[in-house]
């Protein structure tokens, strides 16, 4: 590979040849000194050498993201050592198949999905049910013909159940199972304890954490929290408890509401608050997708959509058009 | 931010637009014998990776805007240039739907590419490129495992690397049609 590794700007893909080869030895082992002027010499000679070899080096750090989605065998349950190395392989290979095959099938080790924070996805089930998980959040979902099962292992979920009594939704998060048939509801692991809030139907909440021989059946508008010190019910409003949820959609949708309608939704779920004093601006027609909360990136593309820019004056983000631009 | 930090930012929020940029590109980079796909999208990684990354708030935008910059200046230095081009690069001044929306693969999506893309790694390179991943060994345990020397361990990765990155150049099959299935992802709510 040494002498693969030559000055020269090369075409883009010789050049990525080169990239993935300096990327694979610089993350597996320290480069020596002679190695390292090399790489130095070579990423100097051409900026899109630079380019080529971060892109190399990222991809090859992300593909740990990825295969860490596999199962999440490596985080929960060590390997034990006489597993063959192909075991997990074949397993979550037929998880890619399945996914291929349009549905996405789950088995004992699979079907973990994780979110970072800020991030929040929403996924479809192959049974019909909705899972949403919000940010930094973690599950684990085990589906069996009698038993559609979910393990909350951090952070909160919300779940619209597809009804089907034969084969109950259970939900267990630290000891505590909530049982639904046909309902929507979020369990989330907070500081204070496992806590249940019930949007629409009935859950059952039940398991050695629940405080109780019986299950205890939490309604519509009603939310239970299991804390340290106890069980708790309250009841909420309406309003709270969309409230609680509003994160579920994770995402604001644009399309074609004027920038002012835009931004007010967006200031809803922000800190920082963008701020639109041109009145051409406010009716201008804006689209798209904008996590929740996220105003400096709503901000950001809506000036570079218009032409503006963006000034930050205390907690706001003033949205103004430049002085010279022609009219949009 | 240290340098892995900055690479996990760059992997989250720049790489998965790349098969966008690029079938953007492909039909804009046409007729410029100086410049292809592959350069551009160099040369804007180089470049987004040298800026200030905290002035970046919306990565993708910037990736687009970078790149329709790079392209201008191979057309400014090019003599002859097609026609069709120049209008083409003309209606890149505003930034539509193909710029600020994007649908991110969910991880069994890809999980799935992943798995896909490593069907077609001959295969000494997937073994290799398998252990090293998904049982985290060493380079010196694959070589131990494989009976075969590290640096060939090393040209082995390399090898798989340089092929999963090509792959990753395009959206994967079930991502092509991206933006009717956003519409339709979001409707559930």
């Amino acid at each position: 590979m040494e002498d693969s590794v030559s000055a020269g700007s090369g075409n883009g893909a010789d050049i990525e040849s080169e990239a993935t080869a300096w990327a694979i030895r610089s993350a597996e082992r320290p480069l020596d000194r002679a190695e390292q002027l090399l790489l130095d010499e070579w990423l100097e000679t051409d900026s899109r050498h630079l380019g080529a070899f971060v892109r190399a080096q990222a991809i090859w750090l992300d593909i740990d993201r990825v295969a860490a989605l596999d199962g999440g065998t490596q985080r929960d349950v060590p390997v034990p050592a006489h597993n063959p190395p192909w075991g997990r392989y074949a397993m979550a290979a037929s998880i890619a198949l399945a996914a291929f095959g349009g549905t996405v099938a789950y088995d004992h080790l699979a079907g973990r999905i994780s979110t970072e924070r800020g991030e929040v996805r929403r996924i479809a089930l192959d049974d019909g049910s909705i899972l949403t998980l919000n940010g930094n959040s973690a599950v684990q979902v085990r589906y069996e013909d009698d038993v559609r099962r979910v393990i909350l292992r951090r952070g909160e979920a919300s779940f619209e159940v597809a009804h089907n009594r034969q084969r109950p939704f259970i939900v267990s998060a630290n000891d505590l199972d909530v049982r639904a048939v046909g309902t929507e509801f979020v369990v989330g692991i907070e500081e204070e304890g496992v806590e249940v809030t019930v949007e629409d139907g009935v859950v059952a909440v039940d398991g050695k954490a629940a405080g109780s021989a019986r299950p205890r059946y939490i309604r519509r508008n009603e939310q239970f929290v299991m804390a340290a010190t106890g069980a708790r019910k309250a009841v909420l409003d309406t309003a709270d408890v969309e409230r609680r949820i509003a994160w579920r959609k994770g995402v604001l949708v644009f399309n074609g509401q004027q920038l002012s309608a835009a931004a007010a939704e967006v200031n809803r779920y922000s800190n920082l608050r963008v701020v639109i004093e041109d009145p051409t601006l406010a009716r201008a027609e804006f689209m798209g997708v904008f996590k929740l909360g996220d105003a400096e990136t709503f901000a950001g593309a809506a000036a570079q959509a218009f032409n503006g820019e963006v000034v930050r004056r205390g907690d706001e983000l003033v949205l103004t058009r430049q002085q010279n631009s022609p009219s949009h | 931010m240290d340098r892995q930090a900055q690479l996990r930012w760059f992997a989250r929020e720049v790489l998965p637009h790349e098969p966008d940029l690029r079938k953007w590109l492909s039909g804009r980079v046409r007729g410029l014998d100086s410049c292809d796909v592959d350069e551009v999208v160099q040369e804007a990684y180089a470049r987004l990776w040298t800026g200030d990354r905290d002035a970046i708030r919306n990565a993708r935008a910037y990736l687009f805007v970078t790149a329709r910059h790079i392209v201008g200046e191979h057309l400014r230095r090019s003599r002859i240039v097609a026609i069709d081009f120049v209008a083409d690069l003309d209606s890149l001044n505003i930034i539509d739907e193909e710029m600020s929306v994007h649908r991110r693969l969910s991880g069994q999506e890809e999980l799935a590419r992943l798995y896909e893309i490593l069907q077609t790694l001959p295969p000494k390179c997937r073994q290799a490129f398998e252990l090293k991943k998904f049982q985290d060994f060493s380079q010196r345990k694959i070589a131990e495992h494989m009976g075969i020397a590290e640096s060939t361990v090393e040209k082995h990765l390399a090898k798989a690397l340089r092929l999963v990155s090509d792959a990753m150049k395009e959206a994967p099959a079930g991502a092509q049609d991206g933006r009717q299935r956003e519409r339709r992802f979001w409707k559930w709510g």
